[in-house]
């Protein structure tokens, strides 16, 4: 396939919406890609269409039958547990004229039936009741073919469930690489394991989406815009730094940023709003940690926040809690984000309750520090109209260039600068301005 | 104390005033209708009943994270609120659900339409709290479940709902 050629506002063919100089130590993307809702179908197809996407959490739907119902990449899926114990993920669209099948949000069933005709499928998308068969030549062979549509590729690690819209992807630790780890990391925090719990938090933001891929991979705006988050922390007891903070490039787009005192961890580090009996329950739980995963992978788990970002879609927060986000784009200016609790599997109801309280005082669309977030990518949303068809076509574009320099001379890149940007900028212009080929 | 009957007409005026100072901003006159230790939750759209301590929230501050709550909404550097969003609450349908010795269970609607940055919002919703009685009313746990089946794009929550 030839590359795409994009008319920038200006008026001057460019080969690429993303600019990158290593002689000048400059990066910049252009704002269309913010805007344009052209290039929003074609992240839609090329990304969204050709890639492992996170659906959800195992422990969403933790007994046979349950199910929820959940739409990504702008397709109605639901997302199920069949009556043998087994995930299934079908297309939500009855397969007789299309309606949508399941029109709850979650619950628990042996059949989806259509209320359209009353064909009624099983949770393991056998067409179990076609009313009226004798109208049908074949039907056993109709009914097979009528099956419900199971999306191509379904597969998980670590309990989070990643599925492909198309069968010819890598397979699912090889898209991952080294993000697979950071996953594995989060999942042994919990001797029992690690669920998700109850009480969602469905939001959506007038933003592009790669708004809020940037704000979580940039530890630049942390001190300035939670200015308020960083005050209440300080009135606390807890001195929040930036230093001893970096951004890894872990290849195919997906970024980390290892953030080491920047907050307390409950269950592993303390900081002085958790508590004194907290204090006390970490020093025991780093014991067990150690006995069960010895010394050095507990210090790994424990002893640093982590913020990984697995391309395109999922934020996984560890901090202060953790905190699953899921990020669905609907236009160039709009992304719905899912957000879930992401808890210790059996761990005391006090622990729960202040884990709770704790991650959604910072993160949430209610919390002390996300709403200044969403304010960001909204404001930047509505400040890149300014600049489109402008008279000079150079100030139509973002600076990502931070920390090139230091980049460049060989060291860690700082959580403080744009280097987990970058890498993601990269990947995406490989994908929607390259040839599309899965991994190209 | 505790022990007078509460009536709708009292359980009324002290949800308007309170809407009145949030509309006006003024939060500290609006902290002090808690009571010492009185807590805030605003439940997410798949709210089932269940407490806020075992599921995920919006909001979930016990008194300490009010006051900080408040002393962040009062600050410029409160960049979701400064400027501050106009909002335009409007309460009805109050119920008092449960008199108890101490405390009285009250429930009521609320449409609160928002306006910033020349958009509009509405966040529709239930109150469900439990007031302390005594010479007045004071909040012991101030719930707000919103009825809406997601926030609608823009529609976060960074004042007080
Ligand atoms: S469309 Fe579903 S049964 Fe007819
Ligand atoms: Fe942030």
């Amino acid at each position: 396939m030839t590359q795409l050629t994009h008319t920038d506002p200006g008026g001057t063919p460019n080969r690429s919406l993303v600019h990158e100089d290593w002689d000048a130590l400059t990066f910049k993307v252009h704002r269309s890609a913010y805007r344009s809702p052209a290039l929003f179908q074609q992240e839609t197809s090329r990304i969204w269409g050709h890639t492992w996407l996170y659906l959800g959490h195992e422990t969403e739907i933790p007994n046979p039958g349950d199910f929820k119902s959940r739409t990504l990449g702008g397709r109605p899926l639901i997302f199920c547990r069949d009556s043998s114990g087994k995930i299934q993920v079908f297309f939500n669209a009855c397969t007789h004229r299309g309606t949508i099948l399941c029109r709850h949000n979650e619950g628990n069933t042996k059949f989806f039936q259509c209320f359209y005709h009353a064909w009624a499928f099983s949770n393991s998308g056998e067409l179990a009741a076609l009313p009226g068969d004798e109208a049908y030549a074949d039907v056993p062979g109709f009914k097979e073919r009528h099956r419900l549509r199971s999306v191509p590729r379904v597969d998980s690690h670590e309990g989070f469930v990643f599925i492909s819209f198309d069968p010819d992807v890598p397979d699912l630790l090889t898209h991952l690489g080294e993000a697979a780890h950071y996953m594995s990391l989060t999942a042994k925090i919990g001797p029992q394991g690690m669920q998700t719990v109850p009480g969602v938090q469905l939001y959506s933001v007038k933003g592009n989406w790669k708004l809020a891929v940037e704000n979580a991979m940039d530890g630049y705006h942390f001190a300035p815009t939670h200015n308020t988050f960083v005050g209440y922390l300080r009135e606390t007891g807890f001195a929040v730094t930036d230093d001893d903070q970096y951004a890894y490039d872990l290849g195919d787009g997906h970024g980390l940023l290892i953030l080491t005192g920047h907050n307390g961890r409950i269950g592993m580090v303390w900081e002085p709003r958790f508590g004194p009996e907290e204090k006390e329950r970490i020093a025991a739980k780093r014991q067990e940690m150690e006995q069960r995963l010895g010394k050095e992978l507990a210090a790994e788990v424990a002893d640093a926040s982590r913020i990984l970002f697995v391309f395109p879609n999922l934020l996984l927060f560890d901090l202060e809690a953790l905190t699953i986000r899921q990020i669905e784009p609907v236009e160039a200016g709009r992304t719905d984000v899912r957000a879930w609790q992401f808890v210790e599997t059996g761990e005391p109801d006090e622990v729960r309750a202040l884990r709770i309280k704790t991650m959604v005082s910072f993160v949430g669309p209610g919390g002390l520090a996300t709403p200044d977030d969403i304010e960001a990518y909204e404001a930047v949303q509505r400040g890149i109209e300014a600049t489109a068809d402008s008279a000079d076509p150079a100030w139509d574009w973002s600076d990502m260039s931070r920390g090139m320099a230091n980049e460049k001379q060989g060291n860690q890149g700082r959580s403080i600068d744009e280097g987990a940007m970058r890498s993601f900028w990269r990947q995406w212009s490989r994908r929607v301005e390259g040839d599309g080929t899965p991994g190209a | 104390m505790g022990r007078r009957t509460v009536t709708r007409a009292e359980a009324e005026d002290f949800l308007y005033r309170e809407a009145m100072l949030l509309d006006e901003w003024r939060l500290d006159e609006w902290l002090a209708l808690f009571e010492e230790g009185g807590r805030m939750e605003v439940t997410t759209t798949d709210w089932n009943g269940w407490d806020s301590s075992s599921a995920g929230a919006f909001m979930c501050d016990d008194h300490d994270l009010l006051k900080a709550r408040v002393k962040r909404l009062k600050s410029r550097k409160a960049h979701a609120e400064n400027p501050h969003s106009r909002t335009h609450r409007m309460i009805s349908n109050v119920i008092i659900l449960e008199q108890g010795d101490e405390t009285v269970w009250v429930a009521a609607n609320f449409i609160i339409h928002r306006y910033r940055d020349n958009q509009a919002f509405s966040y529709v919703g239930r109150y469900e709290h439990v007031l302390l009685v005594d010479d007045g009313l004071r909040f012991r746990l101030r719930r707000s479940i919103p009825t809406m089946e997601t926030m609608a794009p823009g529609a976060r929550l960074s004042f007080i709902l």
